[in-house]
């Protein structure tokens, strides 16, 4: 399974390669007129998915006026960065800033910590059972109790309006638990064997031997869970009310469904020069700036994710 | 091996092992708190639950709740809803990535095709919440640049957020924006696992791209574009809930409330628990036969499953 990964990977590495000696023929008029085609349709593309966040940033920096005009388009008029200023004064920005960082950040340690944890004796395939533990958690997948007995058991629990409903309930991550497992079964066992014959027990096995070797998957399915907790609001809106614990995409849905903006007309101060449109304008740029930081190894990693999921056939 | 061997080799296998039944207990743990109990949490479904008589005192009513379901105007409405947000986007939004992926796939300036990929690949990784807020700045009415380009052409601007008629097609297109480009990558995965000498050898033969295309590409993807369908139809009564939860308003309700919407706001708001756990299994009871056939011809027909 493996080495079917590597394959993959080494004929992706290959593609280039064969591209590059085909781009020299010299292809009939049709597929010439395919290619300049091809390239406006991804430039198209492209634009399309950058103009929103052009046209966002000129408005976060655009003078009251100017937005409210509507005469904004891809390049601030009037610029200023009172918005941002006001926003990052804004307790509740920061406040629900800090609970999606403390969210993100314990739901990734404790999620890898205890994914990993299971995924490591289900990659043993002489464990007596195996089948069964695997489908007790394989049918989690497929069918859950839905969203209101789970409220309730929430709600029984005491962790309505606590951070904890943000991240305790995910500890286990199904998906992500086969995709370390298959990666666990493709290590070589002989590793393992000589730690054994040293005395190790299998706890010390998979600290000192089997998560070293595991960095790149481990950096894989961490990067999964950051971004699905930083992005997450729909647990929020279920057991959060407390404005104090509100993460940050609840924070922000709350100002965009408030579109006609009463929610924030109340709070900006008029001699401000800037407007709602502006500060939610702002507001969205600041909290997809950490998903922007780690792009790159976003792009890396996950791609690299999907090609793991993929070779499991 | 009889009976006493069985229990004599667990034994021995267990003793042996102990230590990775060991590391099993917290992850079953969790998942047996925070999955199972919510399970058992389904009998309120044949029950008129109240919070204060709990899960067993309240009173057993059979399946009222279901008679009520499949009679009442508002699920029929909410159900049809779904059914059509999901069909429009299997529609749309299953053949675009297949498409776009064969296009990146013909592209031959790479440095232009990596920057094209890393651009598309974005809008994955932004929430529904940050996403909502991309198209109700691009869509407004005061100062929106889609409405400035309709006026533009001499049109009338539409408030795309409020009227019924464009509000399902924004909700796909949206969604589009959002996850075609990455979609794409399955595919392109794909593509790699093609011998390349089937496309040399085809050349020799004098086909043309499209006939490479017709007789090569597309045979030796199909069995992940049919194993990405039978995915897709296993979450057909999943319409997108947290999309359209941040995206739509009771303007728009008629057109896009669709399951998970109803559960949320008839379940947590009136807190009619009985009936919408009742809906909500009828989802998941749906969705569970869905994926389980789905899987089940697949592994038959492609020897490829989901898991």
């Amino acid at each position: 399974m493996d080495t079917r990964l590597k394959q993959e990977q080494a004929s992706i590495r290959k593609t280039p390669a064969r591209k590059r000696s085909s781009s020299r023929d010299k292809g009939s008029l049709g597929e010439r007129l395919f290619q300049i085609f091809n390239i406006c349709f991804f430039i198209g593309m492209g634009l399309t998915t950058l103009i929103p966040f052009v046209n966002l940033i000129a408005k976060s920096f655009s003078s009251e006026a100017a937005v409210v005009s509507g005469s904004v388009n891809l390049f601030p008029i009037g610029f200023q960065i009172g918005t941002y200023r006001y926003v990052l004064q804004d307790i509740l920005f920061i406040q629900s800033f800090r609970t999606s960082v403390i969210v993100t950040v314990l739901g990734t340690l404790l999620g890898l910590l205890f994914t990993t944890l299971t995924a490591y004796p289900l990659s043993k395939l002489r464990l007596r059972g195996r089948k069964w533990f695997l489908l007790y958690f394989i049918f989690t997948m497929l069918f859950s109790g839905g969203l209101i007995p789970t409220y309730l058991l929430m709600q029984e629990l005491k962790l309505v309006n606590s951070i904890g409903v943000l991240f305790l309930p995910g500890m286990v991550n199904i998906f992500y638990l086969l995709l370390i497992k298959n990666y666990f079964e493709g290590l070589p066992e002989s590793l393992e064997e000589s730690a054994k014959i040293d005395g190790a027990g299998h706890l010390r096995i998979l600290v000192s031997i089997v998560l070293p070797l595991s960095l790149p998957v481990l950096a894989t399915i961490g990067l999964f869970f950051a971004v699905q907790y930083w992005n997450d609001y729909f647990a929020a809106m279920i057991y959060i009310s407390n404005p104090e614990i509100k993460p940050l995409q609840l924070f922000l849905k709350e100002m965009l469904v408030a579109s006609s903006n009463d929610f924030l007309k109340d709070r900006v101060d008029a001699a401000l020069n800037t407007t709602p449109q502006s500060i939610q304008a702002a507001s969205i740029l600041l909290a997809t700036l950490p998903i922007l930081l780690v792009y790159p190894f976003l792009q890396k990693y996950f791609v690299k994710g999907v090609l793991i999921g993929s070779v499991k056939g | 091996m009889n009976r006493q061997q069985f229990w004599k080799t667990l034994w021995l296998d267990v003793r042996k092992d102990y230590s990775l039944y060991l590391l099993l207990i917290p992850g079953m743990l969790i998942v047996l708190l925070f999955k199972y109990t919510p399970m058992y949490g389904i009998v309120i479904a044949f029950k008129d639950f109240n919070i204060f008589d709990g899960y067993a005192a309240s009173p057993w009513v059979g399946l009222k709740h279901f008679e009520k379901l499949f009679t009442s105007p508002d699920f029929l409405l909410v159900f049809r809803n779904t059914l059509i947000i999901s069909v429009y986007k299997l529609v749309f939004l299953f053949p675009l990535p297949i498409i776009i992926a064969l296009m990146l796939h013909e592209l031959k300036q790479l440095l232009f095709k990596r920057v094209v990929q890393t651009i598309i690949y974005l809008p994955h990784f932004l929430s529904w919440v940050i996403v909502s807020g991309l198209f109700i700045d691009l869509l407004s009415t005061n100062g929106g640049l889609i409405n400035k380009l309709l006026v533009s052409l001499g049109m009338e601007p539409i408030a795309f957020f409020l009227d019924t008629s464009v509000f399902r097609g924004l909700l796909v297109t949206s969604a589009g924006w959002k996850e075609v480009g990455w979609s794409t990558i399955v595919y392109l995965a794909a593509f790699a696992t093609i011998d390349p000498q089937l496309y040399d050898a085809a050349k020799i033969d004098g086909a043309g791209k499209w006939k490479q295309l017709l007789h090569i590409t597309l045979p030796g993807i199909s069995s992940t574009i049919i194993l990405m369908l039978i995915l897709r139809l296993g979450s057909i009564l999943e319409a997108g809930t947290e999309q359209i939860l941040v995206m739509y308003n009771p303007t728009v309700y008629k057109v896009s409330d669709v399951i998970g919407t109803y559960v949320y706001r008839m379940g947590l708001g009136n807190q009619d628990y009985s009936f919408t756990t009742a809906v909500g299994l009828f989802e998941s009871v749906i969705a569970f036969v869905l994926v389980i056939t789905g899987n089940a011809l697949s592994r038959k027909y492609l020897q490829r499953g989901i898991w």
